[in-house]
């Protein structure tokens, strides 16, 4: 049974990660009174990258070739690893959050490999700001979801799904409403959304992520967007999990519930995203310092709550 | 049989060292001595395999190897795995040496660099086999001063004022470890470690305090720990390549080896004392990585790197130190078995990847004859096994999964997140803290490797001495590869068995379990995971992707690009010496040359940068100045009146009567 | 924030109604295997290239992102890269100067690939043609699939050319 929901787990989240990225652009063409694409345009546009040739500059040695599939394969991981609507089913040692953060490093080392094998300065550029960006936002990254581990008394992903849904929601996820937040930083940060980078931007002067993958093409790009649709996907529907965490799949619980309330949190996820990129602009990268710091500050205040509710003081 | 073989290690690299003497005329010197040299790393790699399964049958004993009155030289489990270290260090930088030291036949006077390399070695071999402070203090100024022979080994001025620098340092570190050791010893130099813990046991608390800052200073110094690190970057690189790789993958752990073992010697350690290093193996973490990440020489970023690890290594035997008088309740046995954890194999993985870049570097750097980052670049599609393996080494550096590095790391992050939940809020607090510098230290590690790699490999040749860089030959890349190799196995073999020793019951380990309730990690796992996905990325792209492919131009919006258009090093880390600019003092001068006499804007200019320590300006400086400047008033006593001599003598001599009164 | 919230909502939407003439005697060997291959041409990234044109069409290409011509609807999507890109538009005659450009863009492009010439200049070189500082129309260096004629064409031409090139490709 829990092996079963295990790979469910993964698939469905490997299913729908397009869906999210396409919900995020359709809800965002709706707040610029446009009538957008269907939500399910990525996955078109996906196969259709799969049918098409690649171009490569010549460049380019075997790390360029190696990046997509890495990548990829960090996705792929990632799907499995991170619970999004069932708790208690991924084996321990697999779903530890500094696995994940480690993960997280991982990819981006590769990425930032990739731009820097392109011989050109926009990818370079794009490398350089990415690697700053991974190296600054870890500690926020560590703190916070290490405060979440402390209350949980948990180190796996999972296990503090399954404290959040064993409590009531104003014992559970409010205490913890500063740690979220921070990850919430952090997650926008680590997908390279705003305010941190434009997915959207054709001017390579302002690019972080998309700066990197400018020389992929056809398939290879094709998997480089899955993967950061993946990664989108976990991270954002981790998150809401921690901070809605109702009809969480385990023993005993409806699957109608559990139905709904994905639906919900992935509808959301993706509303909150989209919101986020249509309220704020984005920062100037050379602020971005001040960005990173109040995500650690955030993180750090977060567990200073979290250890007050534990030793109540 | 085991004494033997340690004896027979001890002395193959001692007769290395007479062979290169002997030979020195002799073509075949340095094969020579490197082969002894590889011969006598593997005899001791076979007794520390030895003594491994001893310990494995429950049998835990010293092993003599020689002992007289004035000398004695023994094997515990403590420095039998250091030695290991010592001995897996130099088979690896020998077998390098034996391709890579005939290119420089000329550049170096191979015999005498031959023999400092096997007392170096000696040295080495003799602190870790140290069974009292008379010995372990003449090993240790044998490593010393042979290490400053091969830090000046080219000769050049550069190498000099480093080698002079290290060697003040080097001097002042002794001093500090042979009154420290004495002072805990009780005066006595020939009293076996146990009898200098029960003399140590006796001394008022003031005296275990200075002791302990001496010893403190003087195995800090070695290891680069900050604000004593200031020679580390500046000499190691100068060395050749296969000792940079001794001197910062090997010879930093023999003063970790000497900081846990007098530590040992103390009775007990009091919480500040442990918070002392603790915060100095922070910052020296912090100072290394933040350095590495801004260096532009190849060589010398490995060494900032080095600095980097020896801090993290130090804050995990702080925190090791701390654990007693924390109120840790139940998790005290697992936590210290986790700190144990990460010492050992985060002191392995230091030493295998660190030789193993030292040595891809050299390689590198044989090719191209340069170490000037913003001068190399596009060699991963001249060399693409090797730059496999330099950049495996480089992730293991970076400590990112599913290297045995970051299982190592691991091993310490996992107390620090969860481990200190049952002490006091304020302790958990300081765990936390901790783990966000760690983490921000683990973050600029992956930026400063990546660096590493990046603008070394990938991309066009920045300049015509990478672009016409020959073959690497396989002598070069294997020993190299074989560190890489190492270092994953560490995880995959090593881990299990530190981490989860009641899942290998049949060796019968007597340690305790370094995993914490709520917590769980499989090296195997992870590593089958990714490489399962991986085919499954890939066998999914074989099925449904056209797979056509065509060589372009790079695209770049039309303009004509050239190599020089490509990101630099100093480009690359650019916006984090902006973040830091606090702490990296990077200076920029623009020096204007004239074209034109009549028209001032007709002019070369020309933009030159240099970043400068924060340690170098903030402290050393000043306490130079201050020392002149005293220097410089005493030296008014010195104005050639015999009366006012006469005068001093006598003042001098009223003293000491007040004194004795 | 809020003020601006509720323009949004009250504003809704106000895309213009396209209405799209398949054509099908324009249509080249080319194009038709192309939007066969794209599934059949719903989602398509197109990558613009200036040959040298006035930046009338460019003004044009630039409200197709708007609320009232929203190519996003269509599945039309501006790129950053032509290694992104399936179809290459191309305004104005093609100058001396930006002819490797255009080239260059060209050969990074993976197959299969579509060519627009946007604007008469463009198609034919315009008031510009036989000038001595161009090349020449598009068509004189790329193989051109699709034509929209205009000086400059407008936004509605635009979306109703390259949409019923796509949609008769598609049908075939």
């Amino acid at each position: 049974m829990n092996g079963m929901l295990f790979i469910l787990q993964g698939v469905v989240t490997l299913m729908l990660a397009p869906l999210m990225v396409g919900l995020v652009r359709f809800f965002k063409a709706r707040f610029q009174n446009r009538r957008g694409a269907v939500p399910w345009l990525p996955y078109v546009s996906l196969w259709s990258l799969f049918a098409k040739d690649m171009t490569i500059t010549r460049y380019s040695s075997w790390v360029f070739r190696f990046v997509p599939f890495v990548l990829a394969s960090i996705a792929l991981v990632l799907a499995f690893v991170v619970p999004t609507f069932a708790y208690g089913v991924v084996p321990p040692f697999l779903s530890n959050l500094f696995l994940v953060g480690g993960l997280f490093a991982f990819g981006s080392a590769w990425l930032v490999l990739g731009g820097m094998d392109t011989a050109s300065a926009f990818g370079n550029m794009g490398a350089s700001r990415e690697m700053t960006l991974a190296a600054l936002v870890e500690p926020a990254l560590y703190v916070s979801l290490a405060t979440i581990a402390f209350a949980a008394g948990s180190w796996s992903l999972d296990g503090m799904l399954a404290h959040e849904a064993g409590l009531s929601w104003h014992g559970g996820a409010l205490p913890l409403s500063f740690a979220l937040g921070a990850l919430l930083l952090v997650a926008l940060t680590e997908n390279a959304r705003y305010p941190v980078d434009n997915p959207a931007t054709h001017l390579e002067l302002t690019m972080v992520h998309e700066a990197m993958v400018l020389e992929y093409s056809g398939p290879y790009l094709a998997l480089l967007e899955y993967a950061a649709a993946v990664k989108l996907t976990v991270t954002m529907l981790f998150l809401f999990a921690l901070a809605l965490p109702f009809g969480l799949m385990h023993v005993g619980a409806s699957p109608l519930a559990v139905v709904f309330w994905y639906i919900v949190r992935f509808v959301f996820a993706s509303f909150i995203v989209a919101f986020i990129e249509s309220v704020i602009v984005k920062m100037r990268f050379y602020r971005m310092q001040e960005y990173l710091s109040l995500a650690l500050f955030v993180a750090l205040a977060g567990l200073v709550l979290v250890l007050m509710q534990q030793f109540s003081f | 049989m085991l004494a033997l073989l340690y004896g027979g290690a001890f002395l193959l690299s001692g007769a290395a060292a007479l062979a290169a003497m002997a030979l020195a005329r002799s073509a075949h010197q340095s094969a020579v001595t490197h082969a002894l040299l590889i011969l006598s790393g593997l005899f001791g790699l076979a007794a520390s395999v030895g003594y491994c399964i001893e310990l494995a049958h429950g049998v835990v004993r010293v092993v003599p190897v020689y002992a007289t009155a004035l000398f004695a030289f023994f094997v515990t489990p403590l420095s039998g795995f250091f030695l290991a270290l010592v001995f897996l260090g130099v088979t690896l930088t020998s077998w390098y040496a034996l391709g890579y030291l005939p290119r420089y036949h000329t550049h170096y006077t191979l015999p005498w660099l031959d023999f400092a390399t096997s007392l170096f070695v000696l040295g080495m071999v003799g602190t870790l086999m140290a069974g009292q402070p008379f010995a372990f203090l003449i090993a240790w100024e044998l490593m010393s001063v042979a290490a400053y022979f091969l830090i000046i080994a080219d000769g050049s001025r550069e190498s000099l004022t480093a080698g002079f620098r290290y060697l003040l340092m080097a001097q002042l570190g002794f001093l500090a470890l042979l009154v420290g050791l004495l002072l805990l010893a009780g005066g006595d130099p020939f009293a076996s470690w146990a009898a200098v813990a029960h003399a140590a046991a006796a001394l008022p608390p003031s005296a275990r305090l200075g002791a302990f800052l001496l010893l403190l200073v003087g195995f800090g110094s070695k290891a680069g720990l900050v604000p004593l690190h200031q020679w580390l970057p500046a000499a190691h690189p100068q060395a050749p390549s296969h000792s940079s790789a001794l001197l910062s993958g090997v010879m930093l752990k023999v003063a970790l080896y000497g900081f846990i073992l007098s530590v040992g010697l103390l009775p007990a350690v009091p919480f500040s004392w442990a918070m002392l290093v603790i915060v100095l193996g922070l910052a020296s973490a912090f100072f290394g990585v933040l350095h590495a990440v801004v260096e532009n020489d190849a060589k010398r970023m490995l060494a900032w790197s080095s600095i980097e690890h020896m801090g993290l290594l130090f804050t995990g035997v702080g925190l090791l130190l701390a654990l007693p008088n924390l109120p840790v309740g139940a998790d005290a046995a697992a936590l210290t078995a986790a700190l144990t954890g990460f010492v050992i194999l985060h002191a392995l993985n230091h030493s295998l990847f660190k030789s193993g870049l030292f040595m891809a570097t050299g390689a590198v750097v044989a090719q191209t004859h340069t170490r000037d980052l913003d001068r190399l670049g596009g060699l991963a599609q001249r060399w693409p096994l090797f730059s496999g393996a330099f950049l495996a080494l480089a992730l293991s550096a970076a400590a990112l999964p599913p290297t045995g590095t970051f299982f190592g790391e691991w091993l310490l992050f996992q107390p620090l997140a969860i481990g200190f939940r049952s002490a006091a809020p304020a302790s958990s607090l300081g765990a936390a803290l901790v783990l966000a510098v760690v983490a921000l230290v683990g973050g600029l590690a992956v930026f400063a490797f990546v660096k590493l790699f990046s603008v070394m490999f990938l991309g066009r040749p920045r300049s015509s001495a990478a672009e016409q860089a020959g073959e690497m030959p396989l002598l070069l890349t294997l020993p190299p590869l074989a560190a890489a190799v190492l270092v994953s196995l560490s995880g995959l073999l090593l881990f299990p068995l530190l981490a989860q020793p009641e899942r290998v019951r049949l060796l019968g380990l007597p340690f305790a379990s370094a995993v914490l309730p709520g917590a769980a990690m499989s090296s195997w796992g992870v590593v089958f995971a990714l490489l399962g996905s991986a085919a499954a990325a890939a066998a999914f792209y074989r099925a449904f992707a056209r797979r056509t492919i065509r060589i372009t131009e790079t695209w770049d919006c039309g303009a004509p690009l050239t190599a020089r258009m490509q990101y630099t090093a100093t480009g690359f880390s650019a916006p984090i010496r902006f973040f830091f600019r606090a702490l990296v003092l990077s200076k920029k001068t623009l020096v204007v040359e004239p074209v034109v006499v009549t028209n001032p804007w007709i002019a070369k200019r020309r933009l030159s940068w240099a970043t400068e320590s924060f340690w170098e300006a903030g402290l050393y400086r000043p306490v130079g100045r201050a020392a002149i400047a005293i220097s410089a008033s005493v030296r008014r006593l010195q104005n050639g009146a015999v009366q006012f001599y006469l005068a001093l003598v006598f003042a001098a001599l009223v003293g000491v009567i007040l004194f004795a009164l | 924030m809020l003020r601006l919230l509720a323009t949004v909502l009250k504003t809704g939407s106000k895309a213009e109604p396209v209405s799209i003439v398949a054509d099908e005697h324009v249509l080249g060997e080319n194009l038709r295997k192309a939007v066969t291959a794209l599934c059949g041409g719903r989602a398509l990234r197109i990558r613009h290239v200036d040959a040298g044109s006035t930046n009338a069409e460019e003004y044009e290409l630039t409200a197709l992102g708007n609320a009232y011509y929203d190519a996003d609807r269509f599945g039309l999507s501006f790129v950053a890269s032509p290694r992104h890109a399936d179809i290459l538009t191309v305004s104005g005659p093609v100058t001396r100067s930006m002819a490797h450009a255009l080239v260059a863009a060209y050969e990074a492009m993976p197959e299969p690939r579509i060519v627009v010439a946007v604007g008469d200049g463009a198609i034919t070189g315009g008031i510009w043609k036989d000038s001595y500082a161009v090349v020449g129309p598009v068509s004189s260096l790329l193989p051109v699939d699709v034509e929209i004629p205009g000086d400059p064409p407008s936004p509605r031409v635009v979306l109703e050319g390259l949409l019923a090139a796509v949609r008769s490709a598609s049908r075939k």
